[in-house]
């Protein structure tokens, strides 16, 4: 095994670039809540599975090592929004360590229902600092592809306050100060979406019109992803495998 | 806030050391000559008092995970502790601050710039001692982040030589920014 860090980036390039295995593929499905990303995530893992994938899907917060300490502070509406970020970021890197990274060194398809840019779209929108936030994400893993969907704040919050009322954090009322949940919201997911749509633009996204039938924009998914999934391997992710080679990720 | 002494005459004093009994100690010192002030102690939040009882499925945590675990609970320190005695103009002694940590960061091999952007939200200290370890006691120590991180990262007793190097490390990481720092203060407040 290697052990320098330019080593362990050589034996990254060339486990990703090698053209005699299958290679992993990052997708993720990002956008405000309400958006249908969910449903859509799970037609297309579905068609994927039918295509022969072998398919690992990982969510927003869902670690079990960091999950329950942010949703414990969540209950009790205790977090700032630099602990809100910086738990969230532990969560995100825990899980690329944990799952996401394992799943792409066995040439697996990662579906990651949320990604960084929820991370940034929201902290962002809570008034902290988007260079302090990126930098804390470092080393960046950059998905193979990415796709965005785009609905309005007013659909957004048609969609969400349908069913529920939205929760605390979720409404932002940790920064709007506005005591209904459903106002909150509409003026929260307003400032987040106008993040993301921004860094849609940033980080070149694919954009799906969320407001179409579910119908279509599977259909649009597929064709996208059938365009996408031939792209090289992203040499900016040297440094994120490199790290994970270090502490020992990748089976012996 | 990015200050070091706030208009009430608040001080922020930091006592930095992978020791967590002897900064302790130096904390309760460093505060015998003042009539109001308080310590702030790490894991405030809990956060690392949660990650203790985790099950050990759930994955070792990574130095960069457990830095931003750090990062969320001194987070909490300054908005519980810190800033709140900064602003009734008593002095504060946080116990440990930032160089401890990063001190563990950077012997853990990660990099400077994402330590310092990290910690780019906690204010500068108006003081800050640096309480090192023997070296002969240094692998020992448990208590404290980096004891407990050391601890996390390498399995407890499974890896002994390995926790003995990375806390080692981390000691002599620590000494160095003692030495840089007391190279920059103007001579006259160097200690001896």
């Amino acid at each position: 095994m290697p052990t320098s860090r330019a080593a362990f980036r050589r034996a990254a390039r060339q486990h990703f670039t090698d053209t005699s295995k299958k290679r992993g593929l990052l997708v993720a499905f990002e956008g405000p809540d309400g958006s249908g990303k969910t449903t859509q995530r799970k037609l297309f893992k579905t068609w994927l599975v039918s295509e022969g994938y072998d398919v690992v899907t990982t969510k927003w917060n869902s670690s079990d090592l960091i999950k329950p300490i942010i949703k414990s502070r969540k209950s009790v509406r205790a977090l700032s929004p630099e602990e809100f970020s910086l738990l969230h970021g532990a969560d995100f890197r825990h899980r690329v360590e944990q799952t996401i990274l394992p799943a792409l060194w066995d040439g697996k398809l990662v579906i990651a229902d949320r990604f960084l840019f929820t991370g940034l779209a929201r902290d962002v929108a809570r008034g902290l600092d988007l260079d302090w936030v990126l930098k804390l994400y470092q080393p960046l893993l950059w998905p193979d592809l990415v796709f965005y969907f785009a609905v309005s704040p007013v659909t957004s919050g048609r969609r969400v306050t349908a069913t529920r009322t939205p929760n605390f954090y979720e409404a932002g009322q940790d920064v709007t100060d506005v005591d209904d949940p459903v106002e909150s919201y509409q003026r929260f997911i307003a400032r987040v979406i106008r993040e993301y749509e921004s860094l849609a633009l940033i980080f070149n996204m694919i954009t799906v019109d969320a407001e179409q039938s579910i119908g279509d924009q599977h259909r649009q998914i597929r064709e996208l992803f059938l365009e996408g999934r031939e792209r090289p391997w992203s040499a900016w992710n040297a440094d994120a495998v490199a790290e994970w080679l270090a502490l020992g990720g990748a089976p012996r | 806030m990015n200050g070091v002494r706030t208009t009430t005459g608040g001080i922020l004093i930091a006592v930095e050391g992978i020791d967590a009994d002897a900064i302790l100690k130096a904390a309760r010192t460093a505060l015998e000559s003042r009539a109001r002030g308080g310590i702030s102690r790490w894991d405030a939040s809990g956060v690392f008092q949660d990650l203790a009882v985790a099950e050990s499925e759930a994955g070792t945590p990574s130095p960069r995970t457990l830095l931003l675990l750090y990062a969320a609970d001194l987070a909490f320190r300054l908005r519980w502790q810190i800033r709140p005695a900064l602003l009734e103009g008593r002095t504060v002694v946080a116990a440990p601050y930032t160089e401890t940590a990063m001190a563990f960061g950077r012997a853990a091999g990660l990099p400077v710039a994402w330590l310092t952007n990290l910690f780019r939200f906690a204010p500068h200290p108006g003081e800050r001692r640096f309480i090192h370890a023997p070296r002969q006691r240094a692998s020992e120590i448990t208590d404290g982040f980096v004891g407990f991180s050391c601890d996390r990262m390498t399995g407890g007793n499974r890896y002994k030589r390995q926790r003995r190097r990375l806390i080692d490390s981390a000691a002599a990481e620590l000494r160095r920014t003692d030495k840089s720092s007391a190279a920059r203060r103007p001579a006259a407040r160097r200690r001896t």
